[in-house]
């Protein structure tokens, strides 16, 4: 191989544009004076790999303390609204599993499960609210980012997400409609034999999987646009606060699903597994199970981002 | 080597290593990384040498020259040689500590 011939745009292809820009050309010359004509070993490749991911958190405000405070509080709180995102997904999940649990467990031992269950749905709709008041905050940095000419380069960015929106909202009503052509049971379910029962489990993976992706799309639609809004220090320190919040609901929502869990485990387990009340059923639930290990993926990236925004906030305030 | 044999470490901070090399003359990476190697014998990877150029530019530690074909020297401004200074200074201390201490321990380093 020639020193000369070192394919430094595909080496490099996981730094920065930007950083590439200004020490490719240089590194790239680094690379070929050390390999002298060798092929990149895996391990470099997977270094480079590795520093150039470093690097693009680095250039996101996501690490280091080089990029401006402001930049540090705004990587931090749209940290925790993709982890926002990814609760969703499980929320909605926990919001199946949780189904018609009122009417099988004995009236007797309801206490807890309802207690978690609306402390659940009643944080969820704070941070919903929370979200929205993060969106109030930043909208006339938006609009006049509109007018001043951003559409064009947020424009794919937000029509893949309508498009992606409007898909689920077909496929949803498509889904509700063959819902009504089952029974209860079948819609439960039940009844597996029966070939439109597996059409409708199939519909509703697909769906869930349209929603996900809608929710993903707009959530990188939310973080392009963010990051290209010109937000004071004023707004930043609005939405670091509500990014606080944010967290702490999604803590909140964790711990009340686990207790939910509990609750359900010891009076009725066999909710979990879908069966007729009996004796000595197992409370394990691997579709809950995902769900909690998926809220707490998200909290772990919102903690992440909370402490990027408390490590941010006294420089914050001082600029 | 960066480690010795009973897991201390040696200070082989790549910041403070490139500081240490460009204190003597200006140099660009392969010549910064052949440097390093030889009188700290740390290896650093391009990834990890660019990083903490990358790092030491934005901090204003150090600065770039003019490219010589496509090798862009780079050289430690007053702040990087305050910076450095300073770091030595803080070594220096632990390094005094610890040999008065052997000393009056073992009577003399051996």
């Amino acid at each position: 191989m020639n020193a000369r011939a070192l394919d430094g745009s595909r080496l490099l292809k996981w730094y920065p544009p930007r950083w590439r820009g200004r020490y490719g050309e240089e590194m790239v010359a680094l690379m070929e004076d050390v390999l002298d004509g060798q092929a990149p070993s895996r391990r470099l490749r997977l270094s480079l790999v590795w520093a150039g991911l470093r690097e693009r958190g680095h250039e996101a405000g996501l690490l280091g303390k080089t990029a401006p405070a402001v930049e540090r509080a705004r990587a931090g709180s749209l940290l925790v609204l993709c982890a926002w995102s990814v609760f969703m997904v499980a929320g909605i999940s926990f919001a199946k599993i949780t189904e018609h649990f009122g009417q099988v467990v004995p009236a007797r031992n309801l206490a807890l499960p309802n207690g978690s269950f609306d402390t659940v749905y009643v944080v969820a709709i704070v941070g919903g609210l929370l979200v929205v008041c993060g969106a109030c905050v930043a909208l006339p940095a938006f609009l006049r980012f509109l007018r001043d000419g951003g559409w064009p380069s947020i424009r794919a960015h937000v029509l893949r997400a309508a498009v992606s929106t409007v898909v689920f909202i077909g496929a949803g009503a498509a889904l509700l409609g063959l819902a009504d052509t089952l029974s209860p049971a079948q819609r439960n379910g039940g009844l597996l034999y029966h070939p439109v029962v597996w059409y409708y489990l199939l519909a509703v993976i697909a769906t869930a999987l349209l929603a996900a992706l809608a929710l993903g799309l707009w959530t990188v639609a939310a973080v392009v646009i963010t990051g290209r809004l010109a937000l004071g220090q004023p707004v930043l320190s609005v939405e670091a606060a509500l990014a606080v919040g944010l967290s702490v609901a999604m803590f909140l929502m964790t711990a009340a699903t686990a207790v939910w869990w509990g609750a359900i485990a010891s009076s009725a387990p066999w909710f979990l597994q879908g069966i007729r009340p009996r004796q000595g059923v197992s409370a394990f639930s691997p579709t809950l199970l995902e769900t909690i290990a998926l809220m707490l993926v998200a909290c772990a990236i919102a903690g992440f981002g909370v402490i990027r925004v408390a490590r941010s906030w006294r420089d914050l305030r001082l600029a | 080597m960066a480690h010795d044999r009973n897991g201390l470490r040696r200070p082989n901070d790549p910041p403070l290593l490139i500081l240490t090399s460009l204190a003597e003359s200006p140099k660009h990476g392969h010549a910064l990384a052949k440097d390093i190697e030889a009188f700290a014998g740390v290896v650093l990877g391009p990834g990890a040498l660019y990083g903490a150029i990358t790092r030491l530019e934005e901090r204003g530690l150090i600065e770039p020259l003019g490219a010589e074909d496509r090798r862009r020297p780079y050289r430690l401004t007053a702040a990087g040689s305050a910076a450095l200074a300073e770091a030595v200074r803080d070594m220096r201390k632990i390094a005094d500590v610890g040999t008065a201490r052997l000393e009056l321990a073992t009577g003399g380093l051996a």
